[in-house]
């Protein structure tokens, strides 16, 4: 159970944690990681440097301290002893002046060997008036130091330790120890003394203890240096401060403090001690400056590893954070190249990788966008669907490379004919669409598709020849022509057809009628697929015949569709749609199959001799299995192939002629009659006409139909009659409705002729009737 | 052996002491001729006049006989056997009886008192003129 009083306590730790994390993970970035280790190296590397010296510095401190006053007591001992036997040296010549002359007394104990070693110490005897009466070294000569005299006479017993004299021969100090002589009862009678070289008593200067600068002195109560040595410099007679030097009592735990030595101005540990029974106190003095200077050393070495340490840390850490931090780049460039990835998938998925136009799926959201805009800022979009008009056919003779490339093409030409704002898409195949984003009013799209009309009528020039195409566009208006994407496109889409059906190459406005239109068309198109099967086609058949004699020679087989609902539906109703869908061709096939019976079924009622034209369409005409159908076709109905008359268009030909060429050919050998339907009606080129194998050319309606009226009609047609004669070809005058025009036709030597003035197209039955009454007038 | 160079050396220092002492006297080392020590190296004989060394290779104690200082073989001795400075002998002595450590050798007061000071005693060694050498001594080689 959570408790109430904190009812988010759940939700707050999540909400923290990813900025703790996200700051955590910053630690971790190799440039402040390394960073922050490489300062905590360095710090516990300095600290512990710091603080190794400064303990080096109280330890060396305590050292020579306590070795200041352990050469102290050394000292001290040294000294004491050394006094002590040069006072028993001077009671034991007095002792021994009490038994005999001085001479005597001395030669007797040095011959005992009692006496101090000469080498040092020499002893000798002086009487009342300061004279030497015997001394151990043969050159002592003058007088014993008066201030020592003065003294002796005033001590009454006891050692005198004279001021340090100067030995005018060897230029040393020399010390003088003295006692009064006074032989029991008597008076003062003179004095003994040794003297001795001063530097005896600082001899034991070690410079391994001491150093070069150290201190080892006697000084007396008086102040008077007995004797002082630094290093090899031994002096003597200079005066200091006693009382300031040396401490009145001696503490127990005695410790060497640093002192200014005045005598030479050296800060030294320090320990000044009066010795016990004589006037005398010991110096020892170790130098501050020296013995830190070993220290310093010291301390320079620790310093000089801890740098070395801080540049290996340093270095250490500037190749780990080198090499992290390329680890890192190489990550991120991994990261970026997988985002680049996923950019480009998603690029590839809502984009043609053709033509690199939006996609439909992208074009779906973008009219969404533009829809919602629109409608926040009232104003209106206009969406173009386009439709290239004989794409397929292009597509499906030149090869989809050559496709592809128009299609390319295509979308190069129509971003270049719209604004940038403007959107173009590809939803697939030949079809694009163009929303156009920014218009007030549906009349500012029409200048926009004419301009893509012409764009896409200009010559292309693919796999080295030059053609044109066109296109068909709907446009629908938002949000009048529909409020959402589905209904727009749909309304463009029929709005397209419509251009289709008003002849292609152009472009029609949606409306409502379009609609129903569509509808009709859509259901249509439905219905066509089961035509077939329900045996909803048939076949009417216009008769043909000849100009001179008036006798039909032949038929044209042509196509109706017995809707069940919508009644009979003439061809230009649906052959189009057909075309499209791509029924035309088992569509033609059936027609094929069902003209070549009816044929032979008239031949064996005992009808004459009467050919059978039929149409071909575009996509059948292309279709590979066409020449297989028009065999099979005529072997299986038996109908002899002479009679068979395959009419194509003028534009059908003029496609692909190699090919065009080699299938003529092949019906050529099957003896199959060629016609060209609607002639006049295309461009083909009269020198290209005469490679085909033709058989027949029929002059399209449109130019009889005027024949009457038109001057240039009549020409047009007069000239046609004339190139088909000089071909040798059959001519035959289509959509003849009047006598004028026939009587025209005859007088320029058309040689057949067919149309409403004799005969509209009938049914089977009806025709065969029309046919059979012809017979009878004839016999 | 007799170095000539020490030889030459020996005669300077000869010359300079004074022309009476026209025998250009050369110091030798001398032990009692019962003493079976025929050799000593230069460091054994330092160390014995330097008081670190109280007995012979053999085992025997030794004792150094000394002259006293300012004597023409003392100093001759110190300086070209020992490489010493009179003033370095004593400082050494100074030192070594002022700790406590040992004693200087007994002196004597010329070289015939030297001679018979040796010759008296086989474990005593000593120094003095070549020219005094007589048949109760025994030069030792000094290598």
């Amino acid at each position: 159970m959570s408790s109430p009083e904190n009812p988010g306590d759940g939700l707050e730790a999540p909400r923290t944690n990813p900025a703790v994390r996200h700051r955590l993970s910053r630690l971790l970035d190799p440039p402040i990681l390394f960073s922050g280790l490489t300062v905590l190296f360095l710090a516990v590397i300095w600290t512990a440097t710091l603080n190794l010296t400064a303990r080096e510095h109280e330890a060396a401190n305590r050292r020579d301290a306590a070795l200041t006053v352990d050469t102290a007591n050394t000292y001290e001992a040294q000294v004491l002893r050394a006094l002590r036997e040069i006072d028993n040296t001077l009671k034991l010549v007095r002792y021994r002046l009490d038994q005999g002359p001085a001479t005597e007394a001395l030669d007797d104990l040095r011959s005992r060997e009692l006496l101090p070693p000469e080498y040092l110490f020499t002893v000798t005897i002086v009487d009342a008036r300061r004279r030497v009466v015997a001394s151990t070294h043969p050159d002592t000569a003058g007088d014993m130091p008066v201030m020592d005299y003065f003294q002796l006479l005033r001590e009454d017993d006891g050692m005198i330790i004279g001021l340090p004299r100067r030995d005018p021969e060897s230029e040393e100090w020399r010390l003088w120890f003295s006692r009064r002589i006074e032989p029991a009862g008597q008076q003062y009678s003179g004095a003994v003394a040794v003297s001795v070289h001063a530097g005896y008593f600082v001899s034991g200067y070690e410079a391994e203890a001491l150093g070069e600068r150290g201190v080892l002195g006697l000084v007396g109560t008086d102040g008077v240096f007995r004797v002082r040595r630094t290093g090899d410099d031994v002096s003597a007679g200079t005066t200091t401060d006693y009382d300031a030097l040396v401490p009145e009592e001696a503490a127990d735990n005695e410790t060497a403090e640093v002192r200014l030595n005045p005598w030479d101005d050296t800060r030294r540990y320090t320990v000044a001690r009066k010795l016990f029974d004589f006037p005398l106190a010991i110096v020892v003095g170790l130098s501050e400056a020296e013995h830190h200077a070993e220290v310093a050393v010291i301390e320079r070495t620790y310093m000089w590893r801890a740098a070395g340490a801080s540049l290996l840390v340093i270095l250490v850490m500037a190749v780990l954070g080198r090499m992290s931090w390329q680890l890192h780049k190489a990550r991120n460039r991994a990261m970026e190249e997988r985002v680049a990835h996923a950019q480009r998938v998603e690029y590839l998925a809502y984009h043609d990788n053709l033509t690199d136009l939006p996609n439909r799926a992208l074009f779906s959201r973008l009219l969404t966008q533009g829809m919602q805009q629109a409608r926040r800022y009232d104003k209106r979009l206009a969406l173009l669907f386009l439709d290239l008009d004989r794409f397929k056919a292009i597509n499906d003779s030149l090869g989809h490379e050559a496709g592809d490339e128009l299609l390319q093409e295509v979308s190069r030409r129509l971003i270049a004919s719209v604004r940038e704002s403007d959107i173009v898409a590809r939803l697939g195949g030949d079809e694009f669409v163009i929303l156009l984003p920014e218009i007030n009013d549906g009349t500012q799209a029409a200048p926009v598709a004419d301009k893509i009309l012409a764009a896409v009528n200009k010559p292309f020039s693919l796999a080295g020849q030059d053609f044109r195409i066109s296109v068909s566009i709907g446009v629908a208006l938002f949000p009048v022509d529909g409020e959402d994407e589905q209904t727009l496109m749909k309304h463009a889409d029929i709005a397209m057809y419509h251009a289709k059906e008003e002849g292609k190459n152009n472009f029609q406005f949606y409306s409502e009628e379009l609609n129903s239109d569509s509808l009709e068309r859509l259901a249509l198109e439905s219905s066509m697929r089961n035509a077939l099967e329900n045996d909803e086609f048939r076949l009417f058949y216009q008769s043909k015949q000849d100009m001179a004699t008036g006798r039909i020679i032949g038929m044209e087989a042509l196509l109706r569709w017995q809707h069940p609902d919508l009644g009979l539906i003439a061809p230009m109703k649906f052959i189009p749609l057909a075309e499209e869908n791509g029924l035309i061709v088992p569509i033609g096939r059936w027609v094929l199959n069902t003209a070549c019976r009816q044929n032979v079924a008239w031949q064996e009622e005992g009808f004459p001799k009467l050919s059978m034209a039929v149409n071909l369409s575009a996509r059948q005409f292309l279709d590979e299995n066409l020449l297989d159908d028009v065999k099979s076709a005529l072997h299986e109905s038996g109908m002899a192939p002479e009679l068979l008359e395959l009419e194509i268009t003028e534009s059908m030909i003029m496609h692909d002629m190699p090919r065009t060429i080699r299938l003529l050919r092949e019906l050529k050998k099957m003896r199959i009659r060629i016609a060209i339907d609607d002639f006049g009606t295309g461009y083909s080129s009269l020198s290209t006409l005469k490679e085909f194998p033709l058989d027949t050319i029929k002059i399209d309606g449109s130019f009889i139909r005027d024949v009457a009226d038109s001057a240039e009609d009549r020409g047009l047609t007069e000239a046609v009659i004339a190139v088909g004669k000089s071909l040798s070809l059959t001519v035959v005058a289509e959509g003849v409705e009047s006598l004028q025009q026939a009587d025209f036709l005859r007088a320029h030597s058309c040689d057949q002729f067919q149309g409403f003035y004799i005969n509209k197209p009938m049914a089977a039955e009806e025709f065969a009737s029309s046919v059979r009454e012809q017979l009878r007038d004839k016999v | 052996m007799i170095n000539p160079v020490r030889t030459l050396r020996g005669m300077l220092s000869g010359l300079l002491l004074g022309f009476a002492a026209a025998a250009a006297a050369e110091v030798v080392v001398v032990v009692s001729s019962q003493n079976p020590v025929e050799a000593l190296s230069r460091a054994q004989l330092a160390d014995i006049y330097l008081g670190r060394l109280h007995r012979f290779p053999n085992g025997d104690p030794v004792i150094p006989i000394d002259q006293k200082e300012r004597s023409p073989a003392h100093d001759e001795f110190y300086s070209e056997y020992l490489g010493q400075s009179p003033a370095q002998v004593k400082q050494h002595w100074s030192k070594l009886i002022f700790t406590g450590r040992g004693q200087p050798p007994r002196s004597v007061s010329d070289d015939l008192a030297a001679a018979e000071t040796v010759a008296g005693n086989p474990n005593a060694i000593g120094y003095l003129d070549a020219g005094l050498v007589d048949d109760r001594l025994r030069i030792i080689a000094i290598e």
